[in-house]
């Protein structure tokens, strides 16, 4: 029998993003096949998060040479170690071009799952702070939609993927659908009291949000705290859309998976003004073929969605698919992170934790919300945590001998508490992704070319981060305070944003208030290339949330013959 | 979490997962089986290596660095993931720290007597400039040792007594640790 190649929906992408498409589209009875350019990920076997360290040819370290050879890009994200480098794409393959003077780190996985494998499961809510920010300071384009719009997605999604964390009444940063939250440590619950009181409840240090179980839920078991969930988790205890979503949409009956399918163009058909489906490589055997649907969904993460779409040229769209607005590629963002402080704990020396617990502490943006800050717009959030030394203190430590050996065996260091900044990147137009117009990648596909820098407003909320953070630690009691800065280039947050924004009209962006392409209305873009501004938080619950959102209502228009 | 859902958790994850990767596992079966490290470290630097990693971590109620195979693990480490350059650098130290023996040992630091031993690591611990020979190969070698002993296996589970899946997080519990590491340092993106 030949493999059908027409179906009700097409989604690019089996990630975080496409994994939410697949399962809305399928329950809703449409014939989804979903294209992947990876291969698959059995967790029987691929995962590898209880692989220790004794069992690892360089105990943790990595392999320096097979990793500057295929992964010279991947190596520079924490995730991409000894065990867990097969999670991320072979960066001879993959190549993408920058300027000599604008680095940007791009880390991403090609498989079965996405990045849903090695993500850091942290997921915060966006409020109308965030969505109302475009329009107060005029950066950007306003959203066309608000909190009100978005919320009850948040809450379908968190029921559905289990999300631990703390609810906390503040207006910046909604509470939600939350299984019980994880133990903050003894020193973090001190901290969290003293910053309270220091700074007039106006910053709230909390614990993490996370898409992880700390009950049974769904079907799928509370976590063991084992530790390094971005090497897959075979209890399926974080969310994966491999384990979660994916599954979900088998479960119709209306799934069709597809493997090792590169997806190298979008077909724009002029006669009807429609996408007519896309073009197809076959990863391994480089065969071309062409799959057809009444809807194409994008969901092959921010800067593939739109290389996608710069490589989708017609008559009618000579500069991508569904760019009549000229907007397609710009307004590119990450967050800049990674500047804050680290400080001592005095004290607390009978107290120890037990288990690794995959999550953090966030505290709350508190920069304008209620006051303007006179040297920057928008703010951040800070992540962070606290922990004694372990044995690993040893290794500056002065001592030998039988008493040395036993002391990091037997005890531990003093605590110490740190945590940086995520913050807010401004929309701007010269922040760009385009087609370079030599490299292509192993499939003939023009790569992309990345032009991304940090601005003005950016630095000096960098700057910021470090003197806040070095505050709340003073409150807090730390002695041995110090700051650090952080040079990470854009892309190295891997909360990579924009490029085919939502707008309120047709003239300002690529989508509408669906997701769905002004010029093309049966093409949606649900991952983080649609976002007009970036907030501050972590944002792949919203892509979700946008996602299960834009599915809805694609099915009601289709209900209504409109599509 | 209930002790019949750990169980569950450990049914699902006694598939595959606790095995590494087959190449990674055969390098250190091979050295077990008394096999030599392509390229490795001379007799003489391990046994310089050895003897200061015994004196860091010398055998008591708990297995010596050697028991463990710490120079093996380092040996590993020079040969086959530093660089030209760090390796080159790395050698260079080893000879200072010898040279450093013989002029306050008076003999080369395998063939020292015990305390003549801690007389030489104590000269060198107490230089507070840490970048320059044979200080700088010192630290990054004392580095070394203490991260081949603690992940080696016999360290790991029956000293340290890690358990690999904890199946809870308790953030204030008292001390002692004797039952399980400290968490590893948590990391996100
Ligand atoms: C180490 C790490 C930590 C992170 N931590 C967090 C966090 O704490 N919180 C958070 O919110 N986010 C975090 N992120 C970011 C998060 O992973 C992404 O935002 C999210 O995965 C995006 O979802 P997506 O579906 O759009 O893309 P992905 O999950 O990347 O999935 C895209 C899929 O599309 C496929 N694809 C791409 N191009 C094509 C094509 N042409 N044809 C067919 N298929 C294609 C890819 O192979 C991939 O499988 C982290 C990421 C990493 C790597
Ligand atoms: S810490 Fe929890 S969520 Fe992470 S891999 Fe282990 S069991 Fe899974």
């Amino acid at each position: 029998m030949r493999e059908p190649t027409d179906f009700d929906a097409i989604v690019v992408g089996s990630g975080i993003s496409g994994g939410w498409a697949a399962k809305e589209l399928t329950e809703h009875g449409l014939k989804t096949l979903v294209l992947e350019a990876g291969g698959p990920v059995d967790p029987n076997t691929d995962y590898v998060e209880h692989v220790q360290p004794w069992a690892m040819h360089f105990r943790g370290f990595g392999d320096r040479k097979a990793l500057e050879r295929d992964h010279p890009v991947q190596r520079g994200c924490y995730a991409c170690d000894e065990v867990g480098h097969k999670f991320f794409v072979n960066d001879n393959e993959n190549p993408y071009t920058t300027p000599d003077d604008a680095p940007f780190k791009w880390f991403r996985g090609r498989q079965v799952g996405g990045r849903s494998i090695t993500w850091g499961r942290q997921v915060y809510r966006w409020s109308d702070l965030d969505f109302g920010a475009n329009a107060k300071d005029g950066h950007g384009t306003d959203w066309p939609i608000r909190y009100k719009d978005i919320a009850p997605w948040y809450s379908h999604v968190e029921r559905f993927i289990g999300i631990t964390g703390a609810n906390e009444g503040l207006s910046q940063l909604p509470d939600g659908e939350f299984l019980p939250a994880m133990q903050m440590t003894a020193v973090e619950t001190d901290a969290r009291g003293k910053i309270l009181k220091s700074f007039g409840g106006e910053r709230v240090m909390t614990i993490g949000r996370a898409a992880i179980l700390t009950t049974n839920h769904n079907g799928r078991l509370a976590c063991h705290y084992c530790g390094p969930c971005e090497r897959g988790c075979i209890t399926h205890s974080y969310f994966t859309s491999l384990g979660s979503t994916l599954p979900a949409a088998q479960k119709t009956g209306n799934l069709t998976l597809r493997p090792n399918s590169v997806v190298a163009e979008v077909i724009y058909d002029p006669t009807r003004g429609r996408a007519s489906g896309v073009r197809v490589i076959d990863a391994n055997t480089m065969e071309a073929r062409e799959y057809t649907a009444r809807v194409v969904f994008l969901c092959a993460s921010t800067i593939e969605s739109v290389r996608l779409l710069l490589n989708s040229k017609s008559t009618r769209f000579p500069d991508g698919l569904a760019n009549s607005s000229g907007t397609l590629g710009k307004y590119v963002m990450d967050h800049h992170y990674g500047s804050g402080a680290s400080g001592t704990v005095p004290g607390f020396t009978d107290k120890r934790t037990i288990g690794r617990r995959p999550n953090g502490i966030y505290i709350a943006r508190f920069r304008n919300v209620k006051t303007e800050h006179p040297d920057f717009l928008r703010g951040y959030g800070m992540q962070g945590g606290s922990g004694r030394g372990g044995w690993g203190r040893g290794g500056s430590m002065a001592g030998y001998g039988a008493a040395f050996k036993d002391s990091l065996i037997n005890e531990l260091g003093p605590w110490s508490l740190s945590a940086s900044g995520w913050g807010e990147t401004l929309p701007n137009e010269n922040n760009t992704v385009t087609l370079d117009p030599t490299t292509k990648d192993k499939w003939g596909i023009p790569a992309a070319r990345m032009d991304v820098r940090w601005r003005e407003n950016e630095l000096a909320m960098d700057q910021d981060m470090k003197t806040a953070m070095a505050e709340m630690l003073d409150a807090a009691g730390c002695t041995n305070i110090r700051t650090h800065g952080s040079n990470n280039p854009p892309g190295h947050c891997i909360h990579e944003m924009g490029g085919a924004r939502m707008s309120l009209t047709a003239k300002d962006g690529v989508l509408n208030r669906w997701n769905q392409a002004w010029d093309v209305k049966n093409l949606f873009i649900t991952d983080g290339a649609c976002m007009a501004s970036s907030a501050c938080q972590n944002p792949s619950i919203t892509y979700m949330a946008l996602t299960a959102r834009a599915v809805a209502n694609t099915v009601a228009m289709m209900k209504r013959r409109e599509l | 979490m209930e002790r019949r859902d750990l169980l569950r958790a450990a049914g699902a994850a006694t598939a595959l997962s606790f095995l590494a990767p087959r190449d990674a596992l055969a390098v250190w079966s091979r050295i077990a089986r008394g096999g030599a490290v392509i390229g490795g470290l001379s007799e003489e630097q391990l046994a310089l290596i050895g003897a200061i990693a015994d004196t860091i971590l010398p055998r008591s109620d708990t297995p010596s660095a050697t028991d463990v195979g710490v120079p093996a693990f380092v040996n590993v480490i020079v040969s086959e993931n530093d660089t030209d350059e760090d390796r080159a650098a790395f050698l260079a130290g080893l000879d200072a720290i010898e040279a450093r023996a013989k002029t306050t040992g008076g003999d080369a630091f395998a063939q020292l007597a015990p305390s003549a031993r801690a007389s030489v690591i104590e000269s060198i611990e107490s230089e507070s400039n840490r970048r320059a020979d044979p200080a700088r190969t010192y630290w990054r070698l004392k580095a070394l040792i203490i991260h081949g002993y603690f992940t080696s296996e016999p360290v790991m589970k029956d000293v340290l007594k890690f358990e690999v899946m904890p199946g809870r997080f308790e953030g204030s519990a008292p001390m002692p640790i004797r039952t399980s590491m400290p968490p590893g340092e948590y990391r996100h993106a």
